[in-house]
């Protein structure tokens, strides 16, 4: 339980951190150019404990994946599971811009970026949480 | 890989995740997402854009496949659909993301969270029950939490 706890909260201030870098510095320009798809500066600013709870459910459910079915294969098993749920979520993200005036270029950036994300967010998990034992039979 | 069983699994994933993503978003929040109408498309514009959705689906279906696949206790419906519901978590954060960032109302966000729970839910439940990993495949992780 002590693993799973670090590896939640250390991929969690990454997640925090790569978020805000990513989307609040990196595309600043690329989300300004449709202001109506977004809420005011002052309207996120009350409502940022939305993201911190989203943060927190992606990290959460995440490790719970790894520990109960990627464990034991260390860095690479969580770098593999990283891969695998943003790629298919890069499928829905397709999806968002069939249906809704977003960008290309920041569904393009935006998967760049949740790619480089998960990865190092699989090979946090993988790194950290440990079984208590692996056997096969 | 059982690629035989993974590629009935991921057809039959595809073909769920499309059809209950047109029942839940396209049909039953219809009324509900018109009620930001500058957030989606407009309807006219949708045809054009059918095939992103198309193979934004078939990504999806084929990646979610392959990681039930790759799931350690897969090769049953129960364990699939633990699995989807994880996975439908996952998905719902960025949907609270979006709800402080993109003007949607408090009924889209439910809306897209039980939509995703549900959707992956029913999805691993039905890989998993397609999915067997040959037997000198399964590796069992005795698990205890510490």
């Amino acid at each position: 339980m002590r693993r799973f706890i670090i590896a939640f909260i250390a991929a969690y201030i990454f997640l925090f951190v790569w978020g805000w870098l990513l989307n609040g510095i990196l595309l600043k320009d690329v989300y300004a150019e449709t202001p109506n798809l977004w809420r005011s500066q002052t309207e996120m600013a009350s409502l940022f404990h939305w993201i911190i709870i989203g943060q927190a459910l992606v990290v959460f459910s995440f490790v719970m994946i790894y520990a109960s079915g990627f464990a034991g294969g260390g860095i690479i098993a969580g770098i593999r599971l990283g891969l695998l749920l943003e790629i298919a979520a890069i499928g829905m993200r397709l999806g968002f811009y069939a249906v809704q005036p977003i960008p290309g270029k920041l569904i393009v950036y935006g998967s760049i970026g949740a790619v480089i994300e998960m990865v190092i967010v699989g090979a946090m998990v993988g790194g950290i949480y440990k079984p208590a034992s692996v056997r096969q039979p | 890989m059982n690629w035989n069983k993974f590629f009935v699994a991921f057809i039959a994933a595809f073909v769920f995740l499309f059809v209950f993503g047109f029942l839940w978003y396209a049909t039953l929040m219809h009324d509900t997402h018109r009620e930001v109408p500058t957030l989606l498309r407009p309807e006219a514009d949708l045809k054009s854009y059918f095939g992103w959705l198309a193979l934004g689906h078939f990504v999806m279906a084929f990646f979610f496949t392959l990681l039930c696949a790759r799931y350690v206790p897969s090769g049953r419906a129960g364990a699939g659909a633990m699995l989807g519901l994880l996975v439908g978590l996952v998905y719902a954060g960025p949907h609270l993301i979006s709800f402080a960032v993109q003007p949607l109302t408090l009924k889209i966000l439910c809306g897209w969270i039980a939509g995703a729970v549900i959707q992956f839910t029913v999805a691993g439940a039905i890989v998993g029950a397609i999915y067997k990993p040959p037997t000198g495949q399964i590796m069992y992780v005795k698990e205890r939490l510490r």
